[in-house]
């Protein structure tokens, strides 16, 4: 339980954060699945705002093409270049008795749940992640805080195998 | 890991799956009546719009596009109950695999509606004590009421072994005791420190709403009342040149009416007040009007929380409140156990729950005062609003200029407020200047941590400690903010090393 052989290593420096820490990244194909569920909800709205240009701004009299050309080019980063970034940012550990899944950058949490204090695992899998042959693997605990614990970007192998390492924890220790 | 993953493969081709009831699906046309509803607006502006014609297919494409998804709910919905544990796999478009070992099924409940009932079905719930929300039950909706009987004596029975070696090795005291109980001496001192002007604001918007249907013509919040007052006694003349009167006359009541709502409040809540305790809980009972009758379990008990007041901490006047797991859905998330008392009261009610307050002159350590922060920013904001205000000619603005000051001066005191400590077996977490509370946290407690930084935190070399414990508090999370990052991980380890070790 020491490496995960799922887990690639990117030579490039992002991912000196997760090594830093001690953490695995997530796979790398879930860059993919950030750039579709960010397009999925970017497009129809970058699609909003070019309508609103071309039907209401003349009749305001607005500044004519601004609006759609902002929206794209926000829409365009955000699904270009953001999700790669992104991806780095997530990281995981599981062993030593207890997973870690750390999240963000700005903000970043770095949470540990213990296998004992797991109640029950879902593992689960988007139609985008289904592309890509991804699972998020989900652990319930009984805290308020922290309810579940999410961890996506796994490979569907992976995540099944964690779940068996977790579930196997909770049946022998009986907290 | 590598062994692992070449579990699942085995594992997967050894559950014996089953499907829910067919009779689920019957089920679901009953409920597809009352969801047609729904549907009412869009045939209502289909008709209006003209076209007749197209209701009855609509109507008919609806229902069967819901049977479709219905049935394909129920065509990717499976379970297999295992030697101690029960899978569940659902989910359409998104799939999900959900694993509930028996050792985490706290309760089965099984639920039959009037059709199901009919159909000799039931929906059986699964409830693991995973925090509250829908996302957290897993239910079979439905299965076979033969079936979720024979299920739930699987899962008793599995769980009837641990839970009989945990009774039987804990010996329970022999009788009940009072371990703390309230006067009506005790009541009315609670009472004066519980002086409340919330409820001021109902009389004085009462008293408004009610003006004119008053059979006197009085407010007692309004000075020139108390001149009119004065001046049917011919006291006028005198009151003019002695104005303080009526003003104080108003504070009087003001100061009354605070004192006399805090007492009745108090009285009516915790009167005779008694806290027992009983072989395997402690038993709440108190009220005056509605008098209610609480069992918190001991060894449900996740937290303690001290609570007291900027100046009844002065007379010596705490409030204990206990963090349990929730229970019977009640409405109260943790437990006033405690509403008034010394600590000598409050200590001997720890003692019960095996959580000990830590030494009054020990070591605590203090959280940066950077968490003075976001209280800086918002009486910044408020001075700015207040000065522009002020600036386009509106002296109301004043008032945000002054309380911006408050914020902030608030905001800086109770920072020094903001102290943790670790006893070994339990973190004690203070904060709070206005209302100063102490967190009791037993490590055993702790289901999760966060470690959060930010980008104020990160530069300064610091962290915030967030822990998950089960059974809300109403006094929301308890975190450690911004500690430095070495001694935050250090702390993480410890504690959740206690944890494991349980």
């Amino acid at each position: 339980m020491t490496d995960t052989p799922a887990a690639p290593t990117d030579p490039f420096a992002p991912d000196a954060l997760n090594a830093r820490e001690g953490l695995d990244p997530v796979d790398p194909a879930f860059v993919h699945v950030l750039r579709v569920t960010t397009a999925l909800t970017l497009l129809p709205l970058a699609v909003a705002a070019t309508l609103v240009d071309i039907l209401v701004m003349p009749r305001i009299g607005g500044p004519f093409g601004l609006l759609s050309v902002a929206a794209w080019l926000i829409a365009i980063t955000m699904i270009v270049s953001f999700p790669a970034r992104r991806v780095t940012r997530w990281g995981f550990k599981i062993g030593e008795g207890q997973l870690r899944v750390a999240r963000g950058w700005l903000f970043r949490t770095d949470t540990i749940v213990p296998f004992v204090r797991v109640q029950h695992i879902d593992v689960g899998q988007g139609p985008v992640e289904r592309l890509f042959g991804l699972s998020h693997l989900v652990v319930h605990t009984s805290g308020t805080h922290n309810s579940m614990v999410t961890l996506p970007g796994l490979h569907a192998d992976l995540a099944a195998a964690m779940r068996e390492t977790i579930r196997r924890h909770i049946q022998t220790d009986f907290a | 890991m590598s062994d692992a993953a070449a579990l699942p493969a085995t594992d997967a081709a050894e559950p014996h799956w089953q499907r829910l009831h067919p009779a689920t699906l019957a089920l679901s046309i009953v409920q597809l009546g009352p969801r047609t509803l729904n549907f009412v607006p869009a045939l209502a502006a289909i008709g209006i719009a003209g076209k007749w014609a197209y209701v009855a297919p609509a109507l008919l494409l609806f229902l069967l596009v819901s049977l479709v998804f219905a049935w394909l709910h129920w065509l990717r919905f499976r379970f297999a109950v295992g030697v101690d544990e029960i899978v569940i796999e659902s989910g359409v478009l998104s799939r999900q695999h959900r694993t509930i070992p028996f050792d985490r099924i706290q309760d089965v409940g099984i639920e039959q509606g009037l059709v199901a009932r009919a159909l000799g079905i039931a929906k059986v719930g699964l409830e693991t004590g995973a925090g509250s929300g829908k996302e957290n039950d897993a239910t079979l909706d439905a299965i076979g009421l033969d079936a979720a009987e024979a299920l739930r004596a699987t899962i008793r029975a599995h769980r009837s072994i641990p839970v009989a070696v945990a009774a039987s090795d804990a010996p329970a005291p022999a009788e009940d005791r009072l371990l703390f109980a309230m006067g009506p001496r005790r009541l009315l001192i609670a009472g004066l420190f519980n002086f409340s002007l919330a409820a001021l604001a109902i009389v004085g918007a009462a008293m408004q709403f009610f003006d004119g249907l008053l059979p006197f013509d009085f407010n007692v919040f309004n000075p020139v009342d108390w001149i009119d007052l004065a001046e049917r006694y011919g006291l006028d003349s005198w009151l003019l040149a002695h104005r303080w009167v009526a003003g104080l006359g108003a504070a009087i009541s003001l100061l009354f009416i605070g004192f006399a709502s805090g007492i009745a409040t108090m009285a009516f809540a915790n009167w005779n007040f008694r806290l027992m305790r009983e072989p395997r809980a402690l038993r709440r009972t108190r009220g005056l009007t509605t008098r209610t009758d609480v069992a918190v379990p001991v060894k449900r008990v996740q937290a303690a929380i001290l609570v007291t007041g900027c100046l009844r901490q002065r007379f010596g006047w705490h409030e204990l409140r206990l963090q349990s797991l929730a229970t019977d859905g009640e409405k109260e998330k943790d437990h006033q156990i405690v509403p008034f008392g010394t600590l000598d009261d409050i200590d001997p009610v720890l003692a019960e729950v095996a959580i000990e307050r830590p030494a009054p002159g020990g070591p605590w350590s203090h959280s940066h005062r950077i968490i003075a922060l976001g209280g800086l920013v918002g009486a910044a904001c408020a001075a700015i609003g207040g000065s522009l205000a002020v600036f386009f000619g509106q002296p109301i603005g004043w008032i945000a200029v002054v309380a911006a000051g408050l914020i902030a001066a608030f905001a800086l005191i109770g920072t020094r407020f903001h102290q943790w400590t670790d006893t070994g077996d339990m973190v004690a977490i203070r904060s709070g200047f206005w209302k100063p509370r102490t967190t009791l946290l037993p490590h055993a407690s702790v289901q999760s941590i966060d470690l959060k930084t930010d980008f104020i935190l990160r530069p300064l070399g610091l962290a915030t400690l967030v822990f998950g414990v089960p059974g809300g508090s109403a006094l929301g999370a308890h975190e450690i903010p911004a500690i430095p990052l070495g001694t935050a991980k250090d702390l993480r380890a410890r504690i959740l090393g206690a944890g494991a070790r349980t």
